[in-house]
């Protein structure tokens, strides 16, 4: 997250008073997390970009509804999962899993060889994740990738607490036990 | 699927030592939390270019339309008052909205609508409120341009907006701060953002059909 140390709810005041430049700080804050979950939500980099690029725009038409700037986090993500599960209720089936996208699209490591091994890695767990409901998904995401608590959890989705922990939890027991056939195939 | 030992559940949770489970339930906090961080890669994209391109665009086509000009538009025009009312709340209103519509400056004192507008009346029952306004879809969500009025003091809001006839969205903030829907509204719509909260729907009718 990008932190010049203004706090949200300036920038936000910022960008209402018409100063519209001052979003793009908005944009470098929390551009790499957003375009992280929807990648993960939708396995297809360009996909996840269309769907953040969507949501940012209507989050800058939008910002006079935002409730409280102060969670501005919370409602950016709000918006992008929105948008990534209109995507996923309307998908192509042209769109490529990310486990056989370039693999360009995450950073990876200087070793060539450790970042085989690595994207290998990525792609055994992508394919796992996928594999996913789409709810256990993003809650599985949310919490683990983007770390965040079941409370600002449940202001992304709408879920109750509860309802949340039970998705992580079956997220857990599927992605372990997916983890642990293809530790046992590769021995 | 067979269900993890609850002393994994709570470690990954956060509720408990990782270093008290036995070396099984270890190994399998280290996989799953291993799992996370391989997929923590932070994306390579980017749409910041792309983004700020379309509210740049947006911006010079929309110029000041959204703040300056509707607000003179809306305090420039003579006014007119009709009213929508609603069965909940109509008998506890009654007696207030009665009044509201004998007063002078609501009649004869909103803008006259031009062919394709009409206009909305917009009352809340807000007792101890210090501020009511109104934002919506036709005001761009932006504070400072509807505000309500309750000159007696006695809880009841109200005030009057030309709008283009169609459908609107709208909440009302209450104390600058508090966003409420309308319990008069009659129709919701979901906001969108995927919390559950609704706006209130309003749909304005043409004045010319009126006549």
């Amino acid at each position: 997250m990008v932190n010049d140390g203004t706090p949200d709810v300036e920038v936000v005041a910022r960008v209402l008073g018409g100063d519209g430049e001052a979003f793009g700080i908005l944009i470098r804050r929390y551009e790499p997390g957003l375009l992280r979950f929807a990648t993960r939500m939708l396995g297809n980099p360009d996909a996840a970009a269309d769907a953040v690029a969507e949501s940012l725009v209507r989050a800058y038409r939008h910002l006079a509804q935002c409730r409280d700037p102060a969670r501005l986090r919370s409602w950016l993500y709000r918006i992008t999962g929105n948008r990534c599960r209109s995507h996923l209720a309307r998908r192509h089936t042209t769109d490529i899993p990310l486990s056989e996208a370039p693999a360009t699209a995450l950073a990876d490591g200087t070793d060539a060889w450790a970042a085989l091994e690595r994207r290998e890695q990525v792609a055994l767990v992508e394919r796992a994740l996928v594999a996913l409901p789409a709810e256990k998904r993003e809650a599985f995401v949310l919490k683990h990738v983007e770390g965040m608590s079941y409370e600002e959890m449940a202001a992304v989705t709408g879920a109750r607490i509860p309802t949340l922990k039970m998705r992580v939890h079956r997220a857990r027991e599927a992605l372990l036990e997916a983890l642990e056939e293809a530790y046992d195939e590769s021995n | 699927m067979s269900p993890i030992d609850p002393r994994l559940q709570e470690a990954l949770d956060g509720e408990r030592d990782p270093g008290t489970l036995p070396a099984d339930l270890r190994d399998a906090y280290e996989r799953l939390t291993g799992a996370a961080r391989l997929l923590a890669g932070t994306p390579r994209l980017s749409v910041a270019a792309r983004v700020m391109a379309e509210i740049r665009q947006t911006t010079r086509s929309e110029p000041a339309e959204n703040t300056l000009r509707r607000a003179l538009r809306w305090l420039g025009r003579p006014r007119a008052v009709t009213v929508r009312l609603r069965p909940v709340w109509t008998l506890a209103l009654a007696a207030g909205l009665t009044a509201i519509l004998l007063l002078p400056f609501q009649v004869g004192s909103l803008p006259t609508p031009g062919e394709a507008e009409g206009v909305a009346q917009f009352v809340g029952h807000f007792p101890g409120a210090r501020s009511v306004e109104v934002v919506g879809s036709f005001n761009d969500w932006s504070r400072g341009m509807l505000h309500l009025n309750d000159d007696d003091g006695d809880g009841i809001w109200h005030g009057a907006a030309v709008l283009p006839a169609g459908q609107h969205e709208y909440m009302f903030v209450v104390d600058g701060e508090r966003w409420v829907p309308d319990p008069l509204a009659g129709r919701y719509v979901d906001d969108g953002f995927g919390a559950g909260h609704q706006n209130s729907l309003l749909i304005v009718r043409p004045t010319a059909t009126e006549r």
